[in-house]
């Protein structure tokens, strides 16, 4: 038994450095594989180098007059936006839907109803209505960050323990300051994995609706990478969505964890 | 005992749920500052007993009397400490002892004097800027009893608040809550299926009969502190109260 036990410990420093070295070893094997299959057909997939090169290429010859960071911040600003109208509405209709019995019955089933239509469904309708100026981009977006802040909200005000309720009953607290004190201070961790989801939901969403009608942002420098067969073009669209997704990720745990200090899941993570 | 002693009066409470006849007729009196246990078989219904007196819930008949007024929360200070750890996650240990008094819309020079004054006593300075989950299981049941006193409450109700104790904890945690109620002279109601502590806290101690549950017996222990498991006058208490309790 003791042996198994200080092998075990032997053991567990070897095992911390080959799972941090893990994720570099996936990292290297897609670029081998990416080399392997841009030798059999350097047209449809370029190698890492032309790649680069275009993207260096995008600094100094803009597509419509936007460096990268132009096209980036076109998408962003479209998301950051929409998230945060999304935000403030959505959390009130979420503790409304939660918090009131009338309110769940009036709109509970409208919105049950109207939440599985995608984003994207939506948009050729808004499109119909709206053209394809700025307003409906952001429309689409708000679409579809609105729906998870909504559902994550009533979720977390449904969920608030009923003995923390009755603890501020026994101080004589009001109706309001149930809500205030209580349902919604204790909803937060829920209520920020929605607003999380909604991000990267978001982010899906600016892209998908930039592909259709638009003359800045991501989508749109994929779209023209595949109208002028500029397949190095559509590669770098493709690595700015990922990388500027995963800082999107990082930032909006960041603030969670900043707000919601007492969250243990973020913890134990 | 002298009429104007008396801070609580509790008249014929009784309570039905459905059929089931929980409580019958049981009235009695706590003197202004006193510490009463309230002990009984298992399953006679002492929880539904103490929550009867917080008015979450209404008797089938009955009433509870402050300073010879019906009790209303709204008027009275009525403060529970539950027996699952009830203290609020999202809030540190210093806004968890601030919770009750912030509700109430007392002045904050006094609540921030009195949360002070119960840091001071239950000895968690270094933990007031902590959140429940990093403390302890006992540390977090002390932030409850405090946040209980600091209401300075004209009645203090906790039901078993130590049930999930380890017995060394409990001792301890049993010296504090004694601590506090001194220092604070609050009229105490605890509940307890533990005979030992009851013996050991409490200046007068009720026994439940089965259900439908009345009040069997009143025991006053006179016994003078700090309390003595071993002593021999302890040992005769306790023997009493358990012969008293016995339904087998």
């Amino acid at each position: 038994m003791k042996k198994t036990a200080a092998y075990d410990q032997k053991r567990r420093p070897i095992k911390k450095i080959l799972n941090s070295l893990l994720p570099f070893v996936s990292i290297t094997c897609l670029f081998l594989l990416w080399f392997y299959a841009s030798n059999i057909n350097p047209d449809l997939v370029p190698s890492p180098a032309s790649t680069w090169e275009r993207l260096i290429q995008l600094f100094v010859k803009p597509v419509n007059k936007m460096n990268l960071f132009g096209h980036v911040w076109a998408s962003l600003q479209r998301v950051f936006i929409a998230l945060a109208c999304a935000t403030v509405l959505g959390v009130t209709v979420g503790v409304m839907i939660g918090w009131s019995k009338t309110f769940k019955a009036i709109f509970g089933t409208l919105f049950e109803l109207i939440r599985p239509i995608p984003p994207i469904a939506w948009l050729p309708i808004i499109i119909m209505w709206f053209g394809i100026g700025e307003f409906p981009k952001i429309l689409i977006v708000f679409i579809g960050t609105f729906m998870p802040i909504v559902v994550n909200t009533y979720t977390g005000i449904r969920l608030v323990m009923p003995l923390h309720l009755d603890v501020a009953r026994m101080f004589n607290a009001s109706n309001r300051q149930l809500l205030f004190e209580v349902a919604i201070p204790s909803a937060l961790p829920p209520i920020f994995a929605g607003i999380r989801n909604a991000t990267s939901s978001g982010w899906m969403t600016v892209l998908a609706a930039e592909m259709i009608a638009s003359k800045a942002g991501l989508g749109f420098l994929i779209t023209r990478g595949m109208d002028y067969f500029d397949v190095p073009l559509i590669l770098v669209g493709m690595l700015a969505i990922g990388i500027v997704g995963a800082l999107l990720a990082i930032i909006t745990e960041f603030i969670e964890r900043l707000l919601c200090p007492w969250n243990k899941k973020l913890e134990q993570d | 005992m002298p009429n104007d002693d008396v801070k609580i009066k509790v008249r014929n409470l009784t309570k039905y749920f459905g059929d089931l006849h929980v409580l019958d007729n049981i009235s009695f009196d706590v003197k202004k500052g006193e510490f009463l246990c309230v002990v009984g078989p298992t399953g006679c219904g002492k929880t539904t007993f103490l929550n009867l007196l917080t008015k979450l819930i209404p008797p089938t008949s009955g009433e509870l009397y402050i300073n010879d007024e019906p009790a209303d929360p709204k008027i009275h200070n009525i403060s529970f400490a539950f027996q699952e750890p009830s203290a609020f996650p999202w809030l540190t240990v210093e806004q968890n002892l601030e919770f009750g008094l912030k509700i109430k819309n007392i002045p904050k020079d006094v609540i921030k004097t009195r949360v002070e004054r119960i840091i001071k006593l239950l000895g968690l300075e270094q933990f007031r800027k902590s959140y429940p989950h990093q403390l302890s299981v006992s540390s977090e049941q002390r932030i409850i009893i405090g946040r209980s006193f600091a209401m300075y409450p004209d009645l203090l109700l906790m039901d078993e608040p130590y049930g999930q104790m380890d017995i060394k904890m409990r001792y301890y945690l049993e010296d504090e809550v004694i601590k506090l109620w001194k220092e604070f002279g609050s009229t105490v109601i605890f509940i307890t299926h533990n005979i030992e502590e009851a013996v050991y806290l409490a200046e007068r101690i009720l026994i439940l009969s089965n259900k439908p549950s009345t009040i069997k017996k009143e025991v006053v222990v006179d016994l003078p502190r700090p309390r003595d498991f071993t002593d021999p006058k302890f040992v005769e208490i306790r023997k009493y109260v358990t012969e008293l309790i016995k339904w087998w």
